[in-house]
């Protein structure tokens, strides 16, 4: 899917690291001991024709050995793999190897080689902490798909909180550096003082912004680790809140706050979140875990000023989070059990799925998510709204999933229906759609006529149901149709 | 999209739906343009030249720079020249001009129709027009008509282009508002001036106002006699009314297996999609679901044509809108559960209460109410339209899904009040970002027009104006003091000239 603008680094030690305490391994120690090439086989599924294989590609990426004889890499250079290869320095044996545990959200995975005796020569390397800004980091990696490892040298630029491109819906902590970092690179260790201090994964394409490579940093690494220890990813949990700053004189005294820069205003709860029903909009947040909040919605943590929301991000499902809020003037502690990932992933991308569907009458009906949405170009205005308002306006509560009239496979029992191609399907024969596996339910229902409302059509479009199966094998032949539904998730 | 409406709304672009379909053209003879100084015309028209300021609806008390637009009016009965509404929209100054002499003089609009784009002029000093010939209208026109597009030569000299008419159906209007009937001409022009209103002449009768030339395809569209007709049968009825409307929404039953599913048993006619809130078609009461089957004995094809005897198919609207004037009813047959009955459709204007959005074209100055700094405004198509030619897609979403979508909010929603921009001072400090968001509530009081605004203020929520916002952030709070206290400073500050402006739009 969408790989492009994620790139890799790879860090070389350190040459000159008079301050290290124990010796760190040396470069080569690193190439030869640690470094390993993946090599993929990638079939991304085809959303236009959901029936079809999809199309073969080829990619190289990076990863290293930690300890518990894991290889670490980024989630992007496994997802939709269909056969995955690893190669280590001075080995000419391709070893294949699984992914064990994959974290889209994070893009981090775990890879496992068939064979346990790839560690054999193999040194895990360790992880640190958050490097200093300025100082000075390696990459270690195989760019431009090179077969012999590369290592180039930045620095820290910056520490920021930055959307993970992977997923396209999810904010981390990140770390700028400014080593080249190429595809190819993704998934290599970045290492300071002979230790992991972020793992190369994206960066900016040259006509966008030059010498910026970003990695992921060490916390959300060991969340990651963390997070698998019992086996299996549980996703990010989330508060699923927003929150406006209080700057406003007025709007600190009218809710009986002190002109003390402390405490942030709820905007809006999300149905489903974790806080649904624990957290009322117009609630003030004035401490999170014993930390206050500041009126921008900053806390400070280790030091430094960071977002309320990183406090969050650094917990385990099944941890909780402690909130002082105001409400109605009065204080309130309320605890959060964080049980919930955010409820919605319309917006992120999905690897590792086969596109649902379900071909009705040679009409093709598909669920809207950011899949879809970036493998057609939709044009109806109410489509695009509902899809970029789903949160905002709540759509969810209706409509956990938008099932939309994706495509048409022209035959004569479908002539008129291409002014509904892009709709949102409404209802079918009076029953609301839910969901994808709702229109399913409803096409399979016997009926003399299938009357489907779009939302915001001029009209129903109606099937005759013997209309439909005259036109079946007809539709299937013409257009090579191999299968007719998948509602597997 | 197959969307017909009646209603108010237009869903595209004005010039879209002629672009479309375009039948083909019999030729004109090869001397396209002809002087025809000895031609009576000539002295039935005058140059009309208008300098325009609109307002600007994204800084509601401001006007943009004044333009100017030439045009050729047709003087008709009562010392009046009839021109475009497009030719004198927001007009600072009007001038007439005689042809083939320097003769100028000032004129007064005085009335003005954006809906059907036409508008009355009077000169101040009425011998300007004395030795004119006022016209009359034509009769008869139909596709295959041979009409004359009338322009000016330098020396005052009527230069005639012969025009077929191809084309007589309904089509969307200028600025969006309404879909009346329209001729559309294949001719081959010289098209001087830019000119924003050129008369179009069935011999000596005047059979239309030119509205759109389109120098590519050679194609021209004419506000059609029956326009005019009924528009000067409304103006010199008082009060003013306009046209009437069927306040409903249909769609085209083409397709087999929907006129099967509504057991219309070979009958034809159109799918009633929606009606509109206290509109006609409410009021005759259709419903959603009825399939029309005849208007005043018509019978209505599947796309809601039916055999005019003199225009041939077109659109039943044109029986409502332009055929006949407002007052009176429209015997309409409709199916309804397998049974036909017949409704009688009055024929009245849209009432202006009932619309959320405006979608007019105004030259009235825009409504707002400043409150500290937050400016508030009324929704309406003006304001979206600041967007640009692309609005639909580059102003701000939820406004423009409100516009777009107003048939479908409650009846009761009234009008649609919005925080436009935050002008940074004291009292709005850390609310900078909060532009085009729409007002709920103001200190508990619910929030239907800017009059609403204006009578929520005077009782604060203790010392506070407590402002609900429909999304994000929810609510936000002014110092109902400190507003009150720095209403001079903010006035002054941004060279405001007033803090609000709540005049009545004209009806």
């Amino acid at each position: 899917m969408t790989h492009s603008g994620i790139l890799c680094a790879i860090v070389a030690s350190v040459v000159f690291c008079t301050q290290a305490v124990a010796a760190p391994p040396a470069t080569q120690d690193i190439l030869r001991r640690s470094l390993v090439r993946i090599e993929t086989v990638s079939q991304d599924p085809d959303y236009n024709v959901p029936w079809n294989t999809g199309s073969i590609g080829r990619g190289v990426g990076a990863g290293f050995v930690i300890k518990g004889n894991r290889i670490m890499t980024n989630a992007h250079v496994v997802s939709n793999a269909r056969m995955i290869w690893i190669t280590r320095y001075g080995d000419p044996n391709r070893y294949p190897a699984t992914v064990k545990h994959v974290a889209h959200d994070c893009d981090l995975a775990i890879l496992e080689p068939a064979d346990p005796k790839f560690f054999d020569r193999m040194t895990p390397l360790e992880i640190g902490g958050i490097p200093e800004i300025e100082s000075t980091v390696m990459a270690y990696g195989y760019p431009i798909g090179g077969d012999r490892p590369s290592v180039t040298r930045g620095i820290v630029s910056r520490i920021d909180f930055q959307e993970y491109s992977h997923s396209g819906a999810d904010m981390h902590l990140v770390i700028q550096i400014d080593a080249a970092i190429n595809p190819g690179n993704s998934g290599g260790p970045v290492m300071q003082d002979g230790k992991v201090v972020g793992v190369a994964f994206q960066g900016y394409s040259g006509d966008v912004a030059q010498n910026t490579g970003y990695m992921i940093p060490t916390p959300v690494i060991e969340r990651f680790l963390a997070d698998i220890e019992d086996g299996k990813y549980d996703h990010y949990v989330d508060l699923a809140l927003s929150y406006f700053p209080l700057y406003n004189k007025a709007a600190r005294a009218a809710l009986g706050l002190e002109d003390d820069g402390i405490g942030v205003m709820v905007g809006d709860v999300f149905g489903r979140g974790a806080s649904d029903g624990i957290v009322q909009r117009g609630d003030v947040i004035v401490a999170i875990d014993g930390h206050p909040v500041a009126s921008d919605g900053s806390v400070e943590l280790d030091d430094s000023y960071v977002e309320m929301a990183e406090l969050v991000e650094r917990k385990l499902k099944g941890d909780s989070v402690d909130l002082d809020v105001i409400r109605d003037g009065k204080p309130l502690k309320l605890t959060i059990p964080l049980s919930e990932p955010f409820p919605f992933n319309l917006y992120a991308f999905s690897y590792d799925v086969q596109p649902r569907f379900v071909l009705f009458g040679g009409l093709l009906f598909q669920p809207l998510d950011q899949n879809f949405r970036s493998s057609t170009r939709i044009f109806n205005f109410r489509t695009n709204y509902y899809f970029d308002h789903f949160i905002a306006d709540a759509v969810y509560k209706e409509r956990p999933e938008l099932v939309i009239l994706s495509n048409i496979l022209s035959d004569p029992v479908n002539t008129y229906a291409t002014e509904f191609r892009q709709a949102i399907v409404d209802t079918i024969n009076g029953e609301k759609m839910r969901n994808l596996n709702d229109v399913a339910a409803a096409f399979e229902k016997p009926a003399e006529y299938y009357v489907i409302e779009f939302l915001g059509a001029s009209r129903p479009l109606v099937l005759e149901a013997g209309a439909v199966a005259a036109a079946r094998d007809r539709i299937r032949t013409r257009y090579g149709v191999t299968k007719e539904s998948n509602l597997e998730q | 999209m197959t969307r017909h409406l009646l209603a108010a709304l237009v869903a595209f672009p004005a010039a879209a739906l002629f672009a479309q379909d375009a039948p083909p053209v019999e030729p004109v003879p090869a001397s396209a343009e002809t002087i025809a100084e000895s031609l009576p015309v000539a002295d039935s028209v005058v140059r009309v030249n208008s300098t325009n300021q609109p307002w600007q609806h994204s800084r509601p008390w401001t006007k943009r720079p004044p333009y100017s637009r030439r045009g050729i009016g047709v003087v008709i009965e009562g010392g009046r020249v009839l021109v475009t509404a497009e030719l004198v929209a927001n007009h600072s100054y009007v001038e007439l001009e005689r042809a083939g002499s320097s003769e100028k003089v000032a004129a007064d609009v005085v009335h003005i129709d954006y809906a059907s784009n036409l508008a009355l002029l009077v000169p101040q000093d009425p011998k300007f027009l004395d030795g004119t010939r006022p016209v009359s209208l034509a009769e008869g026109v139909h596709v295959g008509s041979r009409l004359n597009v009338i322009q000016l030569e330098n020396t005052g000299a009527a230069a005639l282009t012969p025009a077929v008419v191809t084309t007589v159906t309904v089509a969307p209007y200028p600025g969006d508002e309404a879909v009346l009937l329209s001729y559309r001409l294949s001719v081959p022009m010289q098209y001087r001036d830019n000119s924003f209103t050129l008369p179009v002449f069935l011999g000596d009768r005047l059979a239309g106002l030119l509205m759109r030339y389109d120098t590519r395809s050679q194609s021209a569209d004419l506000v059609p006699d029956a326009v005019i007709r009924n528009f000067l049968a409304r103006v010199a009825k008082e009060p003013y009314q306009g046209f009437a409307r069927a306040g409903l929404m249909f769609a085209p039953t083409r397709d087999p297996q929907f006129r099967r599913y509504l057991g219309m048993n070979g009958k034809s006619g159109v799918y009633v999609v929606s009606v509109t809130h206290g509109g006609a078609a409410e009021k005759a009461g259709l419903k959603k679901g009825d399939v029309i089957l005849q208007v005043e004995n018509f019978d209505i094809d599947e796309d809601g044509y039916y055999n005019d005897p003199v225009l041939g198919k077109i659109p039943f609207s044109h029986l409502v809108s332009t055929a006949n004037l407002p007052g009176g009813s429209l015997k309409m047959r409709v199916l309804r559960e397998g049974n036909e009955i017949d409704l009688a459709l009055p024929l009245e204007p849209r009432d202006p209460a009932t619309v959320i959005s405006s979608p007019s074209i105004t030259d009235e100055p825009p409504r707002y109410y400043i409150l500290g700094g937050l400016v508030l405004q009324e929704l309406s198509r003006s304001y979206l339209r600041e967007w640009g030619g692309d609005w639909r897609s580059s102003a701000p979403p939820r406004l423009v899904y409100l516009d777009e979508f107003q048939d479908e909010l409650p009846a009761d929603r009234g009008r649609i009040v919005f925080i436009s921009q935050v002008l940074p001072a004291d009292t709005t400090v850390g609310y900078d970002g909060l532009a085009t968001i729409v007002v709920e509530k103001i200190n508990g009081r619910e929030i239907k027009s800017l009059e609403d605004v204006a009578e929520a203020v005077k009782s604060p929520d203790g010392r506070f104006h407590k402002i609900e916002l429909e999304s994000d952030p929810g609510v936000i709070f002014l110092d109902a003091k400190q507003v009150e206290e720095t209403a001079d400073d903010l006035q002054r500050a941004y060279g405001l000239p007033a803090l609000s402006n709540l005049d009545k739009a004209a009806p």
